[in-house]
């Protein structure tokens, strides 16, 4: 199926958020802070307020006076008037006639600043594990769980493997930078945006400013990528002031180097995995993570309980320990980017499992199918498995592995590793369908960020629900004003969330055409088509054109409407196993099984990434095209994570690499021919058994990756990314 | 200055240091060509000159005096370049669609410059100064193979 939004995009023409434009619109510049910690004693606007062309200055002397309540949430103000708590946080916003006046005023705004502590990495807070987490400053999450007898089992093992494995900070890297474009008129205020949550920027908005969401409207545009970065707001709060104080359309966009400082991701880790072995057997294993959050707030943590049963595996143990602790540092807040530190969690866990399997001597798939998760199985939080392919994965996995081992020269190395992922289909969402004479509209609050899985893939689902050709159906992108409410997009959700209110409206649009052609006991033989110009329903007698069978009301509104709700959520959790702090439940089970083949330069420790295959759960593929586009576009962005992405940091504050010639993602001749397997059967909980595939296909490549090395070298890699130096360590050529 | 854009003629006034990025996007209004980086690392905002490909954000306005431009609003005019688009949209080249114009116009000048038959691998490995964060560049390498089958 050929995407409806790929005519407009290859002609450049559908508009982004960089794209808006408005009669009369003013630039807006932030000025950030070019410390990375310490204390404001004052920030000077005057000399940026007489740069010509600027039309306003804002700082926080000027917020109450502009906003209906005199201020937002204290806790996260707009602009920092104690401590400062990362470089780059902005002192005051400019809106001015030309862009070029509006950097030159932004650049003038001067703070005097007692400088704080310089930026440590999470080594030089902890060299150790931290034996009294919550004694220390620095930590502002503590997390822990376990279950069965862990200190018998240890005591009692072959032996206990102990590694510690290391994890980078990831920049986004999507390639249109943050921009939007706000209006305030008449105490209603009105935001433009490139963001994959229309909602979600409501809700911050509101919370920041202390607007009622009822007076606030977001529009958001079509997204150059997102991938995470684009999940909450960022600009819209700041433009929005600059509109109220200049009564004006005001655009608001990021540099790039900015886009790299500013914008929230993945951050360092370390992992501290032990497991016991006992007759060839993985009998306990205890986890501890410290994850840098950055400039985080305590409580608004998610990344450490979420992330940590990742590092357990989809695999049985007698018991088990986990201990998670989120570290503050004066860094940009984490924030989430694909799959939310499980290809960081999965590059330890599976490392480690690898190193065990080759220590015994096992062959390291069939060594992981003899831990898997079987039916009836309950997770170490004493969830129940849902349906997944990951025994099917491996099993073909093997074969693969086997005829590439057949194929490739000697020296060659072959890495296999497993994830699994939960997507977020416990966040609601509705949908309206408007079936008209001639076609549907779905009338969502997502917008399109790049996968196709709402311009494509919820059109599918009400094709596929409805029986209605693709060409009949039109996905609509109404305002937070009109649109029904979703969570947006995140978590690999829109099909699995927001396709099921899809399904569920279409379903109710079929119960209803069934009772108007009076053939209510069977809406499931019911089905539309199209005759001609007209959509008809068929299955009861002769086709009835839809047209005849709309109200007077109906036609003239332009069809028969009927929204559709999905509201999840995730099973629970053992409470039991849990001593201390968040853990999420897991809503839907999502399998992935990958292998990659390397070639390893034994002089440079330059790793050559030859193919990858990924066996990927889908429940029930809805358009292969767009499954095919998400493992690809997923293996290419685990690679970099695996060999090139890592975000540096000075001690104060600056990000070292902000451009992408010093941070690389993968560029063309970098990425091997990719083998993208749907495992369909293994049903999940979207419409017809759909799994989201957006993140799960990312997981597993940095482990398949160090253990394709592994497998070339013996040379076990502990830290991301696999830099040709850190090979080289490995492989002590250095 | 006088510069003609996708045939049509225009004499625009900019500052000696408007990069050919910003005159393209915000006085002609052709904001098909995307700004990315802004540092000539992405590709997002290349167009043709005088048939040359150019990265418009390193290219200074006055620099492209009496020169022929050509950006994505006006490639399909080109059968190479209508082919081009044809070829990325037959085989779904691309997901969020901010890198496209860069590749449609990368490509484009490849096949202008290029003589039939041409060799789809080494035309393949000259793109690589476009950047794709979203599809892995499979998906483009098969839009590429099939405007290297059937661009004129």
């Amino acid at each position: 199926m050929i995407r409806p939004d790929a005519a407009a995009k290859v002609r450049g023409a559908v508009e982004y958020g960089t794209d808006l434009t408005a009669p009369g619109m003013l630039w807006g510049a932030l000025a950030l802070a070019r410390v990375g910690t310490g204390r404001v004693r004052r920030v000077d606007l005057a000399v940026a307020r007489r740069v010509p062309g600027v039309v306003a200055v804002v700082g926080p002397s000027e917020l109450p006076a502009l906003l209906p309540t005199g201020g937002g949430d204290p806790e996260r103000p707009l602009f920092p008037t104690g401590t400062l708590s990362y470089r780059g946080q902005p002192l005051a916003a400019v809106a001015a006639e030309t862009p070029e006046a509006a950097r030159t005023a932004a650049a003038r705004v001067t703070a005097e600043v007692d400088p704080g502590p310089t930026v440590r990495s999470l080594e030089e807070i902890f060299p150790e594990w931290p034996e009294d987490p919550d004694a220390a400053p620095e930590v502002t999450a503590h997390v822990k769980a376990g279950h069965g007898p862990l200190a018998e089992r240890f005591a009692a093992a072959d032996f206990v493997v102990r590694e510690v494995y290391r994890t980078q900070g990831i920049a986004q890297v999507a390639l249109e930078p943050h921009a939007c474009l706000a209006e305030v008129r008449e105490g209603r205020w009105h935001v433009r945006t490139s963001t994959q949550t229309p909602f979600g920027v409501r809700e911050d908005v509101a919370a920041l400013l202390g607007v009622p969401e009822a007076a606030i409207v977001v529009e958001g545009t079509w997204v150059g990528g997102g991938f995470g970065g684009k999940g909450a707001s960022l600009l819209e709060p700041y433009a929005l002031v600059l509109a109220a104080a200049t009564g004006r359309p005001v655009k608001l966009s990021l540099r790039y180097r900015e886009e790299f400082q500013l914008v929230r991701s993945t951050l360092p880790a370390v992992f501290r995995l032990e497991t016991s072995v006992k007759d060839g057997r993985m009998t306990a294993r205890r986890v501890r993570t410290l994850l840098d959050t950055g400039a985080s707030l305590p409580g608004r943590d998610f990344a450490t309980g979420y992330s940590i049963g990742f590092l357990l595996g989809p695999y049985r143990y007698d018991a088990f320990e986990v201990e998670g602790v989120a570290v503050r540092t004066a860094k940009v807040p984490f924030g989430p980017h694909r799959a939310p530190l499980a290809p960081q969690c999965v590059f330890a866990a599976e490392s480690h499992v690898d190193g065990i399997a080759r220590r015994l001597g096992a062959d390291p798939i069939a060594f992981r199918l003899q831990h898997l998760w079987r039916p009836g199985d309950a997770t170490m939080f004493g969830q129940p498995v849902g349906p997944h392919a990951l025994a099917e994965g491996l099993h073909r996995a093997r074969a693969t592995a086997t005829q590439w081992r057949r194929e490739g020269p000697p020296g060659r190395g072959i890495g296999v590793a497993v994830g699994f992922w939960s997507t977020g289909v416990g966040a609601g969402g509705e949908s309206r369908l408007r079936l008209g004479p001639d076609g549907l509209v779905i009338e969502q609050g997502e917008r399109e960020i790049g996968s196709g899985s709402v311009v494509l893939g919820l059109a599918a689902v009400a094709a596929r629900t409805l029986g209605l050709p693709m060409a009949r159906i039109r996905v609509a992108y109404p305002d937070t004003g009109s649109a029904p409410y979703d969570a947006g997009v995140y978590g690999s959700r829109t099909i699995g969330a927001l396709g099921q209110s899809v399904q569920k409206a279409g379903e109710a649009i079929l119960r209803e055409l069934a009772r108007r052609v009076g053939n209510e006991s069977v809406p499931e033989h019911l089905t539309l088509a199209v005759d001609g110009e007209e959509v008809v329903v068929r299955g009861a007698g002769a086709d009835r054109p839809v047209r005849d069978l709309l109200t007077d009301a109906e036609r003239a509104a332009g069809g028969l409407e009927l929204l559709g709700k999905h509201y999840g959520g995730g099973s629970g959790l053992d409470p039991s196993r849990i001593e201390r702090g968040e853990f999420y439940p897991y809503s839907d089970f999502t399998g992935t099984v990958h292998l990659a083949e390397v070639a390893v330069d034994m002089e440079t420790g330059r790793t050559d990434v030859l193919r990858c295959a990924a066996f990927q759960d889908v429940g029930v593929v809805l358009d292969p095209e767009m499954f095919r586009g998400q493992v690809e576009g997923a293996v290419a962005m685990g690679l970099g994570e695996a060999l090139t992405e890592e975000t540096l940091w000075g001690e104060d504050g600056r990000l070292l690499n902000p451009r992408l010639l010093d941070y690389r993602i993968p560029t063309l001749p970098e990425v091997p021919p990719v083998e993208a397997v749907a495992l369909e059967g293994a049903l999940g909980a979207g419409p017809f058994g759909a799994k989201g595939i957006g993140e799960p296909p990312i997981i597993p490549v940095p482990a398949a990756v160090a253990n394709a090395i592994a497998d070339a070298t013996g040379a076990r890699l502990t830290e991301l990314p696999m830099t040709p130096e850190r090979v080289a360590r490995a492989l002590k050529l250095l | 200055m006088a510069v003609t854009v996708n045939g049509a003629r225009h004499a625009p006034e900019p500052p000696d240091d408007e990069r050919l990025l910003d005159l393209l996007r915000w006085r002609l209004a052709l904001r098909g060509t995307k700004e990315g980086c802004r540092s000539g690392d992405c590709g997002a905002c290349l167009v043709l000159v005088d048939g040359r490909p150019t990265l418009s954000c390193l290219t200074l306005a006055r620099e492209v005096d009496g020169s022929d431009i050509v950006t994505v609003e006006g490639v399909g005019d080109l059968p190479a370049g209508r082919a081009v688009q044809a070829a990325f949209q037959a085989e779904t080249g691309l997901q969020c669609g901010y890198c496209t114009p860069g590749f449609v116009m990368a490509l484009t000048a490849l096949l202008l410059e290029t003589g039939r038959p041409r060799d789809a691998g080494a035309l393949w490995a000259e793109l690589q100064g476009n950047l794709c964060r979203c599809t892995g560049y499979g998906s483009i390498r098969r839009a590429v193979e099939r405007a290297v089958r059937e661009a004129p």
